[in-house]
């Protein structure tokens, strides 16, 4: 009796052994074989990382083509590659592309490629990629963005699977610097919807997208740049009330974060946040259109210039965070002038009065300042504006616009001023050319300058750099002394990051050069 | 009864034609377009023209609008034209959070509200009904944007607590659902409470003075079985016009508080397409809503033959 006892527990213990070993080896072998398990274990006991950004919005989709939406390119410009890139201090420097020649004569461009680098569906990527990429952006019914960048190319070669070589119409020595730009990116020529397929060569793959909530980005293990990215996955986690993101920073919960300066200064003294800042490529502009009477007359416009106290601006709507700025950005700093250079930058309102009277408004006129009800500093600096205008008998009454109304007002070329911000391109050829050429498309001022137009036009075909600067700086000159638009300020741009992360440096050259090398502590 | 179910469910069709012909119209004539506010300050007028024909906007508005309606009739709500993703299983994903928090938020607010509503009426004028009085006025007037600002930022700094980033379901982890949405339910259930409260009190107020109330009294009953047994039902007819109208109107999301907490409900995705000008989201989510809400009217009025005997149709 005893024994057969025995012997039933035993066989009980032995099934339960057995039931209890092929359970635990069921739940382990996904795991290990899935690709979170293969990163754990070169992770070793750290354990996967993951950063999390705060995101203000929602991307609205994922084609570098298609989609120039702030919130989108900070997503697509880690999961694609361009040809070339541009380091900390804006210089350009190799990406997709190891080298490039640029003939004597500044019309063939020849980039020789990388090899073995990889689309994340495993394909290489090939010269005939780069060619299907710049063909789609020029294509005009793919309505690129970027292909105002590229108006220069005339053919696109491919000699063998590493070479393409651009041809093209005039020399154009703003191509290196804007074919590092992440609409110019080098796409698979098989896929189809990029909005729906986001594949790239970047660091990052595309894992899940939920509307509304985040979007997260799991390392690239094959990326071409050994050791990048720093962490296993990046997760912008959507988060549009400011108030919200400074909350979810303090209680850790979110890593990096945009803030304004505001915000900045809050959490100047909260412990394990640090804030980190930079000089960005915008500036904000009050722009006049310069075939509305009065300001037809260059001397109105000459007037308002000397009546504005850009400094003041500076001081109350970006609490001392910003920089004085010409057309050209000042992080811009190859190109852009010293604004001492500018005598309509001091604030002299005698001589405005004068310039006022001189053009038969000597008791000054009433008139409309336009701008944007969506970004509280170009509200502030339209009530600043108005303020300073009064001194010189310029009364301005203020229309807020919803931001839609807002940009068909910027494109119907019939407002009258209009308080704005632009990003000064990577190149002063965007900065100067794209916005105040006659022809240029960002040119909603009317403004048209024969001598101005020939300057900006001889300074893109220069390949003499010396050159090229020399253009640009009368350009300058000439653009403030015309006011068609009156440079403001150029804020800084500020983070917030947590203790845990590392390596995070943001720069004008852009987010995600910054994020490729931040690592973070688990 | 059943007739007059489906009589109010035939009346739905005119009503949902209305609405579409409306929303379609003020809609566009709101100024800004789509194309461009997707392109920004940099755009060129070729890559708007390209995007606007991609997004079938050169054709005629009667067309636009005929393509549109013709697809609600077999049940297709479109696209958005910014992302190219369907929108009707966009717009029930968030209606389920949407839901989850308004249940949560009218258990929260009713829990407060009908206790001390019937409690202020019974001891009408005494300290407690003052007392109870103004917070319900404050409740009213302070804007619910102030109070969950004030709860995650207090939060945040005092205690270092930050509800989840990610939104759960309740039916897949309900405690970790109960975290993600307990500060956007009670900033939302403050608001609802002080209108029920004050609604409760009226209710009873007026009920307690009916001669059934006296005979109860005189009866001998205890003065709670009065209350309960037999002013509770008598009284509950406004507070559900009024709960029902609140439910409706929380279905169709709460704006604020879902973009405060970054709720990714039914509110926020109609107020972004708003912004971007996404017709179709815009048109789809409005119409959605309005039938929710003409539902959710409906089913009160079913109620209230429940609750009132008296009541036929």
């Amino acid at each position: 009796m005893k024994k057969r006892f025995l012997a039933i527990l035993l066989t009980v213990g032995m099934v339960l052994t057995a039931c209890s070993g092929g359970g635990s080896e069921t739940a382990q072998t996904p795991s290990g074989g899935g690709q979170e398990g293969q990163e754990q274990q070169q992770e070793q006991a750290a354990g996967p990382t993951e950063l999390i950004v705060g995101a203000e919005q929602d991307p609205v989709g994922f084609d570098p083509h298609k989609v120039p939406a702030a919130s989108s390119v900070r997503i697509y410009s880690l999961i694609y590659d361009s040809l070339t890139k541009l380091d900390k201090d804006l210089n350009v420097i190799p990406g997709l592309a190891e080298s490039w020649k640029v003939s004597e004569d500044g019309k063939t461009i020849q980039f020789n490629l990388r090899k073995g680098v990889k689309f994340h569906n495993g394909r290489e990527m090939t010269a005939e990629d780069v060619k299907y990429s710049f063909e789609r952006i020029l294509n005009p019914d793919t309505g690129s963005i970027a292909k105002s960048y590229f108006s220069s190319v005339d053919t696109i070669e491919v000699p063998d699977p590493y070479t393409v070589v651009f041809k093209l119409k005039n020399p154009d020595s703003a191509f290196l610097a804007n074919s590092s730009s992440a609409y110019a990116s080098i796409v698979p020529k098989e896929v189809s919807d990029l909005n729906k397929e986001a594949v790239g060569t970047g660091p990052f793959m595309m894992e899940t997208f939920e509307s509304g909530q985040y979007v997260r980005l799991k390392k690239n293990p094959d990326y071409f740049i050994e050791g990048q990215p720093g962490v296993d996955a990046i997760k912008f986690q959507i988060m549009k009330d400011e108030a919200e993101r400074l909350a979810a920073l303090r209680a850790g919960k979110v890593d990096i974060a945009s803030v304004s300066a505001d915000f900045a200064k809050l959490l100047g003294e909260t412990k394990g946040v640090t804030v980190k800042s930079y000089q960005s490529m915008e500036y904000s502009y009050l722009g006049i259109n310069v075939n509305k009477k009065p300001f037809d007359d260059p001397r109105v416009r000459q007037a308002i210039s000397y009546a504005v106290d850009r400094n003041a601006i500076i001081q109350v709507v970006w609490k001392g965070e910003a920089s004085l700025t010409g057309p050209v950005a000042p992080a811009q700093t190859a190109w852009a002038l010293d604004v001492s250079s500018y005598p309509s930058y001091q604030t002299n309102i005698e001589k405005a009065k004068q310039l006022l009277a001189e053009a038969g408004y000597p008791n000054g006129f009433e008139t409309v300042i336009e701008t944007a009800s969506t970004y509280p500093d170009m509200v502030e600096t339209a009530q600043m504006l108005q303020q300073q205008l009064q001194a010189i008998g310029i009364k301005a009454k203020i229309n807020q616009l919803e931001w839609g109304n807002y940009i068909e007002t910027w494109k119907s070329k019939d407002m009258t001023l209009l308080v704005g911000r632009n990003t000064s391109g990577i190149d002063p050829d965007r900065s100067l050319r794209f916005f105040f050429h006659t022809n240029g498309s960002a040119n909603v001022w009317n403004y048209s300058n024969p001598q101005y137009d020939q300057l900006v036009e001889k300074a893109l075909e220069a390949t003499d750099q010396q050159e090229r600067k020399k253009l640009y700086d009368e350009a300058q000159k000439m653009l403030v002394e015309d006011a068609p638009n009156l440079f403001l300020a150029s804020p800084k741009n500020f983070y917030a990051v947590n203790e845990k992360v590392e390596g995070f440096e943001p720069t004008a050259a852009g987010e995600v050069y910054a994020l490729v090398q931040t690592s973070k502590k688990n | 009864m059943g007739q007059y179910i489906l009589k109010r469910l035939v009346s739905l069709i005119p009503i949902i034609v209305g609405i579409s012909i409306l929303v379609f119209t003020i809609l566009h004539l709101v100024p800004g377009d789509p194309a461009s506010i997707m392109l920004g300050t940099n755009a060129t007028p070729e890559a708007i023209q390209a995007l606007r024909e991609s997004m079938g906007l050169d054709k005629p508005l009667i067309t636009q609008y005929l393509n549109w309606a013709g697809g609600l009739l077999v049940g297709d709500f479109g696209q958005s034209v910014h992302t190219g993703e369907p929108i009707l299983p966009e717009i029930l994903k968030r209606f389920t959070i949407t839901l989850q928090l308004t249940l949560l938020a009218t258990l929260i607010g009713w829990g407060i509200a009908i206790p001390i509503g019937i409690l202020s009426a019974v001891k009408v004028h005494s300290p407690l009904d003052v007392i109870v009085r103004i917070i319900a006025m404050l409740g009213i007037s302070v804007p619910n944007f102030a109070i969950g600002t004030l709860l995650l930022l207090g939060l945040s700094l005092y205690f270092g607590w930050f509800p989840p980033i990610d939104v759960v379901h309740f039916w897949d982890d309900p405690v970790e659902a109960l975290k993600v949405y307990i500060l956007p339910a009670v900033t939302m259930g403050i608001v609802l409470a002080a209108g029920i409260m004050r609604m409760t009190r009226s209710a009873f107020l007026e009920t307690l003075d009916k001669d059934f109330i006296r005979t109860a009294r005189a009866k001998g009953n205890n003065e709670w079985k009065v209350v309960i047994g037999h002013a509770l039902r008598n009284s509950a007819i406004p507070v559900i016009t009024l709960a029902g109208l609140q439910i409706g109107y929380l279905l169709g999301g709460s704006v604020i508080v879902e973009h405060l907490f970054s709720i990714p409900g039914l509110g926020q995705y109609i107020l972004d397409g708003i912004y971007q000008r996404d017709y179709p989201v815009v048109q789809g989510g409005v119409l959605f809503v309005a039938l929710v809400f003409v539902l959710i009217n409906l089913l009160v009025d079913i109620i209230y033959t429940w609750v009132d005997p008296r009541i036929k149709y």
